[in-house]
């Protein structure tokens, strides 16, 4: 007995020092990580919260107490844009979501060309929102943009008044949309070329046999079979939805009269000022619209987790 | 698959016609804007200003280009890119490979913790906010006129996701290896160093283009940090602040040259590693 105990006794501090060495070697190799979640992640959301009570202009900042709360509510600018994140976030998905997974299935079909015009269909993601922003800014200019200029040449549009597309509430949304359509459905196809990639063909051939045609496929087998791609791209969309600012920022400035002012966008001027419409940052003020836009944007995907777990019990 | 074309009927090989028309518009309009730019940016400022249907332009020129390079400051600009894009894509790979190495294979507490406070951080969006308090930071520390600094906030900003990916990879990884590797007399780092980094190379190869791209088109983040530092902005500050230049619309043949200087070697480094960019990104997307 005695000649069993001690190796393992003689072992054991051997043994801890060794995993000790092994979780230090951890530690280290974690410093970096960690620097950033604190400085990028941490810590401006802290500082965040520090500017709730404050007006603050950048230089200088005086104590309010519930002041910039009680803005908000009251603010229909900033509400306003919630209401247009909304409508951008359903027609982003109503647009794209189909037409990408159309694309999808069309390009499954082995015609010729498909590599080449995939890659086409994907170029648009690789390249910067602020740069396809301003090529969109050139094609909807009112008076020498190509596009117009090319509805006048087949005579849609009377020459004498081109549509505004960036200068007029009424057209605003749609060139925001074009853009929109553009820049991301090659991103969703790939997902959905993905998703399809692992339905097994041996189902859609036992689906012929028995006579289903291409409708039937598609509703029957490709859409349930689908569905977990399908809620995780819708996922994605409705995140990027709220997100991609960027681009709007630069096409039209969240203009004419706030219709294409999305809630970050909002943020962003009420942050760091907007010198084009000349007004000047609130921070503390930007802080609470930040911090209540990241709680509609939680609010918007629990929502949607819980209704597409729902949708799962049914279906 | 090599067994020849399937043979259709007439019926389906009008709708196969069709589709692939539809195909070919949609493609042609998706590049539209593309090589709209392209050709515009060898077109006369005149005539851009006049505009029409014209895609082509009626006399080429070059000088769009040699005035965008020389006066308007698009040499340092793309210099700041380049350096800028590469030092993200560097940072990401070393930070992403070693937190997923630690996160998959350590079975420290505090390990644990740190992952789960990064997928919590995932969900909080509090969009440009962010960026102040970041750059106030830069100050206090004197680093504002550093472009280290820049790329490291970057880095830190698109971690998640990257060390997500390596983390993936690493637990497809058999642990075998390490334990072969600690027999032979390796440390935990070394085995990340000698064995596991070589082995992540596809991964790698994803997070290197994913970063990549993100460092070229990033604008916000430069943006903020350049208001007052012209020498520091990138191609896509740079030619955005153009428009805003006063005299916005007149200078439309040199915004137009930039825009092509900021896509086409992204459009180029897309095209040399598309199979690889593809198959990286749908890896990444079924996973996650």
């Amino acid at each position: 007995m005695k000649n069993k105990e001690k190796p393992v006794n003689a072992n054991l501090p051997k043994k801890k020092k060794k995993l000790n060495k092994e979780g230090s070697a951890a530690l280290f190799m974690l410093i970096p990580c960690v620097l950033f979640l604190v400085v990028c992640s941490i810590y401006p959301i802290v500082w965040t919260f520090q500017w709730i009570p404050y007006n603050y202009d950048g230089t200088r900042s005086f104590y309010i107490g519930w002041g910039n709360i009680e803005t908000l509510f009251k603010d229909k600018a900033f509400w306003g844009s919630v209401g247009v994140t909304l409508e951008y976030a359903f027609w982003k998905i109503v647009l794209v979501i189909p037409f990408s997974l159309l694309i999808t299935i069309l390009l499954q079909q082995k015609l010729r060309l498909s590599n080449f015009f995939r890659g086409v269909y994907f170029m648009p993601t690789i390249i910067a929102s602020a740069i396809s922003g301003m090529i969109f800014t050139f094609i909807f200019a009112t008076k020498n943009g190509i596009l117009n200029a090319a509805l006048i040449a087949i005579g849609l549009v009377p020459q004498e008044s081109p549509i505004k597309w960036l200068m007029s509430a009424d057209w605003v949304m749609v060139a925001v949309m074009t853009l929109s359509v553009w820049g991301g459905f090659g991103n969703y196809m790939l997902y959905f070329t993905a998703g399809m990639a692992a339905i097994d063909t041996e189902m859609y051939e036992a689906a012929k046999i028995d006579g289903a045609n291409g409708v039937q496929i598609f509703f029957r087998i490709t859409i349930p079979m689908l569905s977990p791609t399908l809620k995780i791209v819708l996922q994605l969309a409705l995140l990027s939805a709220f997100r991609d600012y960027e681009a709007i920022m630069i096409l039209s400035q969240g203009g004419p009269q706030n219709r294409s002012m999305t809630m970050f966008l909002y943020n962003y001027y009420m942050i760091f000022g907007n010198s084009e419409a000349g007004t000047s940052a609130q921070v503390g003020y930007g802080a609470v619209c930040s911090i209540m836009a990241a709680i509609i944007v939680g609010a918007v995907t629990a929502i949607y987790l819980v209704a597409s777990r729902k949708l799962d019990d049914v279906v | 698959m090599d067994g020849g074309r399937p043979v259709y009927s007439l019926k389906t090989k009008i709708i196969r016609v069709f589709l692939w028309l539809f195909l070919f518009l949609v493609a042609a309009l998706t590049a539209f804007p593309v090589i709209y730019i392209i050709f515009g940016s060898f077109k006369k400022n005149t005539e851009l200003l006049v505009g029409g249907t014209n895609i082509f332009p009626k006399e080429w020129i070059v000088e769009n280009y040699v005035k965008a390079w020389e006066s308007a400051n698009f040499a340092v600009y793309t210099r700041n890119s380049v350096v800028f894009s590469l030092g993200v894509m560097v940072g990401s790979i070393i930070n992403g490979s070693l937190a997923g190495f630690v996160f998959s294979r350590s079975k420290l507490k505090f390990a644990k913790i740190v992952f789960y406070t990064i997928l919590a951080f995932m969900f909080i969006s509090v969009g440009s906010v962010t960026l102040k308090p970041v750059f106030a930071l830069a100050v206090a520390l004197k680093m504002n006129k550093s472009i280290l600094y820049l790329i490291l906030i970057s880095v830190g900003g698109g971690q998640a996701t990257y060390i997500f990916l390596c983390k993936g990879f690493c637990d497809s990884l058999p642990r075998e290896l390490d334990e072969a590797a600690k027999i032979d007399g390796c440390s935990f780092f070394k085995t990340y160093v000698k064995v596991i980094f070589p082995l992540m190379k596809p991964v790698i190869g994803t997070v290197a283009l994913m970063s990549f791209r993100g460092g070229w088109n990033s604008y916000l983040l430069p943006l903020v940090f350049t208001m007052s530092n012209k020498n520091l902005r990138p191609l896509t500050v740079g030619v955005n602040m153009l428009k805003s230049a006063g005299d916005g619309a007149a200078a439309w043949d040199i915004m137009f040259a930039g825009s092509v200087i900021a896509i086409v070697p992204m459009v180029l480094v897309y095209i040399a590693f598309n199979k690889y960019f593809v198959g990286g990104m749908t890896a990444g997307a079924v996973k996650g």
